[in-house]
């Protein structure tokens, strides 16, 4: 008799429980499965790697504090090189193989695309890891989350505010790249500025092997602008200060965005010349200067996980879309389904106390971070410029 | 002339020098083995990180940095033609052009090399050798250049000419003419052909390195720098593919087109330039722009 | 061996096409996804192995075709609203035109010559996918809706699967008769010997015009293909890194012959996969490994994989 009640208690258990777990494959009573992913070797290894170190490292300390509600996170991690093709098969390994509850990764922005149309299809969330993903979260549609320091738009809008507001530019110069996200920087920079009433007198493009900046650079000076703002690479970066310092503009201040400066103080080395930099800002979308206080106890945290790596300076770009994964599980409560894990995440806004803004999402919002500090360099020491330089979501669309 | 366009010509002499010695590295190879050396831009890759380690870590003096990487890099390339070369050649199937095969080699050396060069965690941030020469920068009329400038243009000139007198005066130099133009009836003189092949390939890829140290302080180095060998191509080209003056020439033009063309077309076409170039000439005059004739095809 | 492949050779695609109709029933999306990609450089393979391996032309321009392809089959479609049935072909019959236009002057330059005029064409194509970007959408890339096909709808793996089954079969009957036809007699006599092939009356730039624009005409159906189970393109998919991916591929499955690369299309198709399940932890290895085994390849097999198997039957 006992018997026989308790086998019926379990069959009504698994008919009850059955559907939700019929629907979801990836997520047990004890487990959550989670499918993560960046580049890992290649070219852009440095830019993902300890990204996706730090939000492995985010989800290890998650399990450490007793999981989210009972389950622990599993992290199944592949290395997608940034390659859109790759990519895919990444994403559909995940789904389709490993069978994981959410896919969390992306550096880059046309992997990030290259996927969208899958997990759309598939239902299942897509919560990016670094990349800035502006053709994945503009506009937005309900499975893809990202943008968590920020799109290129808020870079290039960010740069615009702060070189026509705090740098009083009436004649502003932007050099960018001619690939997704210098398309991105300079639309953006180009809409903000003349809406705040300055003039942008020059808009170079340049390919991200060049491997001589004269032309654009005496385009620029010609143009007489009163800020110059480059959205470079680190290579190409370095060659635009080198120049600007060689052509002695430096009463014309220059503006760099983060991807050309990972490391400021490399960049000053490279460039050489700091009296090139006396005149030179850079944009970060952290809240602090990378080594700074308020970035101390995440390095400590890396050291702890991986005393042998050195980080690159993305590796608090990682933290905050982990922590959105793991507070929207936590918000949609036992009885998680893909469907109201998207839900929860519509609703989050926190201070991930990693980046400059907070992270918020909404129905009609995909792109996580909208926010720069920038800073003044002159090769040995950072100052915090004052103010947050905010993207309305608007500009440059 | 403008100061603009004054300044967009030196700038472009100087960067076309650079691509000078890169295209000259190549000939070399061309001349001595009828290939294309796609792992061109991975050996001056490779210079300017082996300079750069001697320099930092080994604690080497600038000036002993260039025989050290040289050497290094001339092994490589000597073995990479002993090993690896003269095998595909030898298994040569008939009636089926060894170049694709050969190629694929240079390519699969190009993956190895920047491969083993990315394991290495320092090579994840863009790095910058000192320059050889630094100081305050020099004004010629409206024209700024730096220190490392010229260092570059003068190191182009003098390694120019070593070549000249290396192939015109020494033994070994004209052996190595002699079975470029004929490697069978250099055999027959008596000319260790095998040998030859591999100081060609050997002096090709120290020439490669060098450029990488000359370049470094300049152009920054990265494990993927090596797409300069692009730019290598086109300046080659424009020279005639197997004139070793025509080189320096067509790197020095291309160096001033792409500046040109950045200002006065547009930034975003520079990168176009060299494609371009490479199409037109081919095309319109294969043998180059610098040569009178039509180029000798080897029997 | 004059005239059509017999029949016995065409039973053996039998095999794909069952494939192609079973294979999406029992397998995952993943491995519908590589087996659609590797059926996709299998016939960007036999078409630069025609223009290679069959008329010793050696060009590097390929993957400028496949991209003009790619992007003229999903611009026709998304733009113009031509179906995929129309747009295929008509993209194809592009690429084959361009093909030819690039392969009169180019019939004037030979080996390394006729490499480097290649590689510019291919590098310059590149660039014009991503500089043209009100057209090709530039660098953020071109999303491609789902095609349907006579009312099937494309555009997932499982359903492009068979389709792509029966075009690879198609391309596959095509090369047999090609390669076997009088042109395709040409085309290996010029490979032999361009001196003795004029001696014999074959009209050797016409030849090698019509091989490039064939060859061409083979990356433009690969493009139209991509189109079946992608949703996205960008211009970095038609960069340096997929031309040496697909020289490598019939080098190492052996140049001018079916089999060959097809064998090569499969294993360094799938290698980037391999490496990456095998080597975990050693990431960072995996460009100096590709490149060893690049190495390795033209090193102990001068003939390929296929040249090796066929010989070891042919002393048996």
């Amino acid at each position: 008799m006992l018997i026989r009640t308790t086998l019926f208690a379990a069959a009504l258990a698994a008919v009850l429980s059955a559907p939700a777990r019929a629907a979801d494959p990836g997520i047990t009573d004890s487990e959550i499965t989670i499918g993560l992913f960046a580049p890992m070797s290649g070219p852009l290894a440095a830019f993902g790697l300890d990204a996706l170190q730090a939000a492995k490292m985010w989800y290890e300390e998650t399990n450490k504090k007793g999981g989210i509600h009972g389950r622990k996170i599993k992290v199944i991690v592949e290395d997608d090189k940034c390659v859109p093709n790759e990519a895919v098969a990444v994403v559909k390994k995940f789904i389709t193989v490993d069978k994981t509850f959410i896919v969390h990764g992306g550096s880059c922005t046309p992997a990030a695309v290259a996927a969208q149309e899958f997990v759309t299809r598939e239902k299942v969330p897509h919560v990016m890891l670094n990349a800035s993903g502006d053709g994945a979260v503009i506009p937005p549609t309900r499975y893809v989350f990202g943008a968590f320091a920020g799109t290129q738009r808020t870079v290039g809008a960010s740069l615009a505010e702060f070189a026509v507001k705090e740098l009083k530019g009436k004649r502003v110069a932007i050099i960018a790249h001619d690939d997704d996200f210098g398309v991105a920087n300079s639309t953006t920079f180009k809409a903000v500025a003349t809406a705040l009433g300055a003039q942008v007198v020059a808009a170079e493009l340049i390919s991200p092997r060049v491997t001589d900046v004269t032309a654009p650079l005496l385009t620029i000076r010609a143009s007489n602008p009163d800020v110059i703002v480059s959205t470079a690479y680190p290579a190409p970066a370095v060659l635009i200060g080198q120049k600007y310092g060689e052509f002695a503009m430096m009463k014309t201040p220059l503006v760099q965005a983060i991807q050309g400066i990972p490391v400021p103080s490399v960049y000053a080395k490279n460039v050489g010349n700091d009296a090139a930099l006396a005149n030179f800002y850079y944009g970060s979308p952290l809240n602090d200067l990378t080594e700074g206080p308020k970035q101390q106890k995440w390095l400590a945290l890396y050291k702890q996980y991986y005393p042998d790596r050195q980080p690159s300076g993305f590796m608090t770009y990682g933290l905050p879309s982990a922590m959105a994964v793991t507070r929207a599980l936590e918000k949609a409560g036992k009885n998680v389904t893909r469907e109201n894990f998207i839900d929860a995440m519509e609703t989050l806004n926190f201070e991930s106390e990693v980046i400059a803004g907070p992270t918020a999402f909404a129905k009609d919002r995909r792109d996580g971070a909208r926010s720069s500090i920038f800073v003044k360099f002159d090769g040995k020491t950072h100052t915090l410029m004052p103010g947050v330089y905010t993207w309305d979501g608007k500009a440059g669309m | 002339m403008s100061p603009l366009l004054l300044q967009g010509v030196a700038s472009g002499i100087v960067t076309g020098c650079v691509y000078a010695l890169i295209a000259l590295s190549l000939v070399i190879v061309y001349k001595s083995s009828d290939v294309i050396n796609f792992a061109g831009g991975e050996m001056v890759m490779l210079g300017g990180y082996l300079g750069m380690f001697a320099l930092l870590w080994l604690g080497l003096p600038y000036i002993l940095i260039f025989p050290f990487a040289a050497l290094v890099i001339f092994v490589i390339g000597a073995l990479f033609d002993r090993v690896v070369l003269t095998r595909v050649v030898g298994r040569a199937v008939p009636g089926q052009s060894i170049l694709v095969a050969m190629i694929i080699g240079t390519v699969g050396l190009s993956y190895v090399l920047k491969g083993a060069v990315r394991v290495i965690p320092y090579t994840e941030e863009v790095r910058r050798l000192p320059p050889f020469s630094s100081g305050a920068p020099i004004f010629i009329g409206p024209v700024v250049l730096q220190h490392q400038d010229i260092a570059i243009v003068v190191a182009a000139v003098a390694i120019m000419a070593a070549l000249w007198a290396f192939f015109s005066f020494t033994l070994i130099g004209k052996a190595l003419r002699a079975t470029s133009q004929n490697p069978r009836a250099a055999a027959l003189v008596g000319i260790p052909v095998r040998l030859m092949s591999m100081t060609a390939w050997g002096l090709a890829a120290a020439l490669a390195g060098v450029a990488g140290i000359l370049l470094a302080p300049k152009l920054l180095i990265t494990p993927d720098m090596g797409v300069i060998v692009i730019l290598a191509l086109a300046a080659a080209i424009i020279g005639g593919f197997v004139s070793l003056p025509g080189c320096v020439a067509g790197g020095i033009v291309l160096g001033v087109v792409q500046n040109l063309i950045g200002l006065y077309v547009s930034s975003r076409a520079i990168s176009l330039a060299p494609f371009l170039v490479i199409m037109i000439v081919l095309l319109l005059r294969p043998q180059g722009l610098f040569a009178g004739k039509a180029v000798a095809k080897k029997v | 061996m004059y005239g059509a492949p017999p029949l016995s050779r065409l039973a053996l695609l039998a095999p794909l096409l069952i494939a192609g109709f079973v294979l999406p029933l029992l397998l995952p999306q993943y491995f519908l996804y590589l087996g659609n990609f590797l059926m996709m450089f299998a016939v960007l393979a036999l078409g630069l192995d025609l223009l290679l391996g069959w008329a010793g032309q050696f060009a590097f321009a390929h993957i400028a075709f496949f991209g003009i392809g790619t992007y003229a089959t999903a611009l026709l479609q998304i733009r113009l609203g031509v179906p995929f049935v129309i747009g295929m072909p008509l993209a194809a019959l592009l690429a084959g035109l361009i093909g030819l236009a690039i392969g009169f002057p180019a019939t004037r330059l030979r080996t390394v010559y006729l490499a480097l005029a290649t590689f510019a064409f291919a590098e310059a194509a590149q660039w014009v996918f991503n500089a043209w970007d009100k057209v090709t959408g530039g660098p953020d890339g071109l999303r491609i809706a789902a095609p349907s096909i006579f009312g099937y709808r494309v555009g997932t793996d499982p359903t492009a699967f068979p389709v792509l089954a029966i075009i690879l079969a198609l391309m596959i009957v095509a090369t047999m008769y090609l390669t076997t036809s009088k042109l395709g007699r040409a085309m290996c006599a010029i490979r032999e010997s361009e001196h003795v092939a004029s001696a014999s009356g074959i009209d050797v730039r016409a030849t090698k015009a019509w091989a490039f624009a064939i060859s061409a005409m083979y990356a433009g159906v690969a493009g139209g293909m991509y189109t079946l189970f992608q949703s996205f393109v960008n211009p970095d998919t038609f960069g340096f890194g997929q031309i040496v991916l697909l020289l490598s591929m019939i080098v190492v499955g052996g140049l001018g012959s079916i089999p060959g690369a097809l064998i090569g299309v499969a294993l360094l198709g799938l290698l980037p996969e391999v490496m990456r399940t095998t080597m975990r932890g050693l990431l960072i290895w995996q460009e100096l490994v590709y490149g060893l085994i690049l190495i390795g390849a033209v090193m102990f097999m001068p003939r390929g994989i296929w040249g090796f198997i066929a010989g070891r039957r042919g002393s048996r």
